[in-house]
């Protein structure tokens, strides 16, 4: 029953999608939420993508869309859920140097999730600078108040010795409101990393954990893959509305950085982050963190199998 | 009156209180009201650097108020105004609820002229250009004590109770108490736990000032504050609130002489003190013959006050003449010391000893906790000015408080974009503990916390095989110095925590001349 009923909303969704005014680029198919033609032999999920990306000028419009094709929020959200959204805040920096998370996509997940019927949504993160700045200065303090979370500092007496049971990370210090959150939802900001790579959707999930933090980047694949393999979000959300292309994780000049107006969602957080790789140019086969997370069962690399969704909006 | 006078110590201690609280990083680049306020309007500050830097700032204006005040209403500053005083008066009301006065009555007038040689010495020392007003000037120290040595202890003190009330997981009560540590974070208590270098010194020295009160009340303002001394000579006129004891009326019960705050004898009749008297009413109040007028009057209504002693004057004159040069010439010291990487906007070595006048609001502010009282490294003349220890926290890039709480201009100001150009030192990466360098394992830490928009750290690229086998792209870091402003991030977050890998000094900052490193860039 559900499933009519969402592929006729999707349906539904679609259409009017298909009624708004086109825009240039048609390279994008102008498409309802019918997942594209799957390979040959797979069954095509009726009415809901793995992965979708949507492209469009407003990015909390873009977001609740790529929600909707994966499902809608009610799909990872129970009700009376404690939903702890987790965004980069990780840097003193403005939403157009597009080194944290857009605020607007920030905001449309939290009020999507109170939609949904979460009993409580929590923004939060364990910033490189002052939290004090980053939270002002990244937008997404005032963004998340607005749309009804809570955002609380993680403070130090709230992180507790965990074992994350990884295959470098044991013994670490995490946040007790990512531990005690029956959902996270994870949404990065896609940048360019001096580690010869990237940070995307494992990385961000740094954000929850405390203590020698400084200490991963020695074995940084291995690292944000155990982070992924023990919290678990249960929604990715990439936050490419602007992309840094050099000089991340933190940015600073605005010739790094490249307006894509894209957001992509996905419960695969592999997928995410594969197809956050080919934003820059780049082949998910080159990172390690990828093959890596397939042979932990965390998703896979291969985000346009089955399931894969691109819409642009006018 | 003395109720009036009372309110008045209250209600400016509690609004000292909270600019105090309100001199920390609170959401927003610009500071609202720090407690510089209170400094703005010392006279003593303002003379001192004026005479130290040769520098007329349009702020020292304000201190002209409370000259003119006091020209009129005598050390009214000390009775009614002054938050150190008012703390001294509290303890000292204490002192004589709970203990019983011992025979002297509390007082030690042969210690009056000691505060005046203390101004001379300061006064003298200024006049050889060494800013020497900061150490014992009641507001500089007390903000200072407070921000360096008791409000860490205190903050320790109220997060440890709370925490241990949360701990005890009893139901309603611990959640409760959690919650309450967060809301008191950054608002009443700091944000992070605050803790500085001589911490326990600086909080010590207050301390023993605060408990010469059990040897006499006020026994600081009374004997030792230079601030009371030069008002006390501003002041002593006047005339809008002269204290008389009528002779005829007078009982000679010495009831006003055991109230007195100052030590300005109102008894025996026609011994009133102008210079020693605090304005603060007691013997009015107390005199059961009513004996005791305080009035506007052009009348010498009183021969009290103390031969300074021409003598003693010219001794503690010579004697500054003779300690000044011996400290403030910077004979010790030819090469400046490395780990004096001072704040940004800080002036060339020498105009900045001349202003700064260790009020640590700077150390207070810094939302880091970076900055930190010097002990040698600027030698004597520089004690407890304040400098950047990258190790506990690093300069923010987009921040300019510092600039901001400056009373003197020691830290000019400066807006944030002119900060984010000066280079305040220059990192140097250890290759011996550096772990690409050192062990062949890739970290990069330093280059990811580089603020500057062109990283002022970049890779040299060497292929390597890892410690599995793997064959890897080792990234070591060099520092680029035209880019390097000295910020001590990357110290900061270096995983070589006891002695980081990559570490800031001094050299090549942008203020000083003498500190220059590169011929070009």
């Amino acid at each position: 029953m559900l499933d009519r009923r969402r592929f006729i909303i999707t349906l539904a969704a679609g259409a009017a999608g298909l009624l708004l005014p086109k825009g240039k680029l048609a390279s994008f198919p102008q498409q309802s939420g019918e997942a594209k033609d799957p390979p040959a032999g797979a069954p095509p999920k009726a009415g809901k993508a793995s992965l979708a990306v949507v492209r469009g000028a407003d990015p909390g419009l873009a977001t609740r869309k790529a929600i909707e094709l994966i499902g809608g929020m009610g799909a990872f959200v129970s009700r009376g859920d404690v939903v702890l959204v987790k965004p980069n805040i990780g840097w003193d920096r403005t939403m157009e140097q597009a080194a944290t998370t857009n605020p607007f996509v920030v905001s449309a997940l939290v009020a999507m999730a109170l939609e949904a019927g979460a009993k409580k949504v929590i923004v939060a993160d364990n910033p490189c600078n002052d939290a004090r700045r980053t939270y002002v200065r990244s937008g997404i303090g005032e963004a998340a108040k607005e749309a009804g979370a809570e955002i609380p500092f993680m403070e130090s007496r709230h992180f507790v010795k965990t074992n994350l049971g990884g295959e470098v990370l044991k013994d670490w210090l995490a946040y007790r409101g990512a531990l005690d959150a029956d959902k996270i939802i994870n949404v990065p900001i896609a940048k360019h990393h001096g580690l010869g790579g990237l940070t995307l959707s494992m990385k961000n999930l740094m954000g929850v954990v405390g203590g020698a933090r400084n200490l991963m980047h020695q074995r940084l694949s291995e690292s944000v893959v155990d982070l992924t393999a023990f919290f678990k979000p249960a929604l990715s959300v990439l936050d490419a509305v602007r992309i840094l292309k050099a000089n991340g994780p933190q940015g600073g000049s605005m010739k790094d950085v490249e307006k894509l107006d894209t957001v992509a969602a996905s419960a695969d957080p592999i997928a995410i982050d594969a197809f956050g790789i080919t934003l820059f140019g780049k082949k998910p086969e080159d990172y390690p963190m990828i093959a890596l997370g397939e042979k932990r069962g965390l998703g896979t690399g291969d985000f346009r199998g089955a399931g894969f969704v691109e819409v642009k909006l006018g | 009156m003395k109720n009036l006078r009372r309110t008045s110590q209250v209600l400016i201690f509690l609004f000292f209180v909270y600019l105090f609280i309100q001199t920390e990083y609170k959401g927003r680049n610009e500071l609202g009201l720090p407690v510089r306020l209170f400094l703005d309007f010392d006279p003593l500050i303002a003379l001192s650097s004026l005479m130290a830097s040769h520098a007329v700032r349009t702020v020292f204006l304000l201190s002209l108020i409370t000259v003119g005040l006091t020209v009129f209403l005598g050390r009214f500053f000390c009775g009614w105004v002054c938050p150190l005083g008012t703390i001294h008066s509290a303890i000292s009301y204490f002192r004589m609820r709970t203990l019983k006065p011992n025979r002297s009555e509390g007082r030690l007038p042969a210690l009056r002229p000691v505060k005046y040689y203390i101004l001379v010495f300061i006064l003298v020392a200024a006049l050889f250009r060494w800013n020497a007003a900061g150490f014992l000037d009641p507001i500089s120290l007390t903000i200072r004590s407070l921000a360096i040595g008791y409000n860490p202890a205190i903050n320790k003190m109220i997060r440890a109770a709370l925490d241990a009330g949360a701990s005890l997981d009893i139901p309603a009560l611990s959640p409760a108490l959690d919650a309450l540590h967060t809301k008191m974070t950054g608002t009443v208590l700091a944000f992070e736990q605050p803790m500085f270098q001589q911490a326990l010194l600086i909080g010590l020295i207050f301390t023993v000032i605060l408990g010469l009160n059990l040897i006499a009340p006020r026994f600081w303002c009374r004997y030792l504050c230079p601030l009371g001394a030069l008002l006390g000579l501003i002041g002593w006129k006047q005339v809008a609130a002269r204290v008389e004891n009528n002779r005829d009326k007078c009982i000679s019960c010495r009831k006003c002489v055991v109230a007195c705050q100052g030590d300005a004898t109102p008894f025996p009749p026609g011994e009133w003190a102008s210079r020693e008297c605090l304005v603060c009413y007691n013997c009015r109040e107390v005199c059961p013959a009513s004996a005791i007028s305080i009035r506007p009057t052009a009348r010498r209504t009183g021969e009290g006050n103390v031969d300074l002693g021409r003598r003693w004057l010219l001794a503690s004159g010579v004697g500054a003449l003779l300690v000044v040069p011996a400290v403030a010439s910077g004979i010790q010291r030819k090469r400046t010391d490395p780990l004096l990487i001072r704040p940004p906007g800080a002036l060339a070595e020498r105009e900045f000893l001349r202003r700064c006048v260790k009020c640590g609001e700077c150390m207070k502010v810094c939302l880091t906790n970076g900055l930190h009282p010097t002990l040698a490294q600027a030698g004597f003349e520089g004690l407890w000015t304040p400098l950047l220890v990258p190790k506990l926290g690093y300069c923010e890039y987009n921040c300019n408080l510092c600039s901001q709480v400056c009373p003197t201009g020691a830290i000019r100001s400066v807006t944030v974009e002119e900060k984010q150009k000066i280079h305040i030192g220059l990192a140097f990466v250890d290759k011996n503990r550096c772990l690409p360098y050192a062990f062949g394992r890739n970290c990069i830490v330093c280059e990811e916390h580089c603020p500057t928009p062109e990283k002022a750290i970049v890779f040299v690229e060497e292929e390597a095989v890892d410690a599995q086998g793997a064959k890897i792209i080792l990234k070591k870091p060099v520092v680029k110095p035209e880019l390097c402003i000295g910020c001590g991030i990357c110290e900061n977050k270096c995983p070589v925590l006891d002695r980081p890998a990559i570490y800031v000094t001094a050299v090549n900052e942008s203020r000083a001349e003498e500190n220059r490193l590169f011929l070009e860039f």
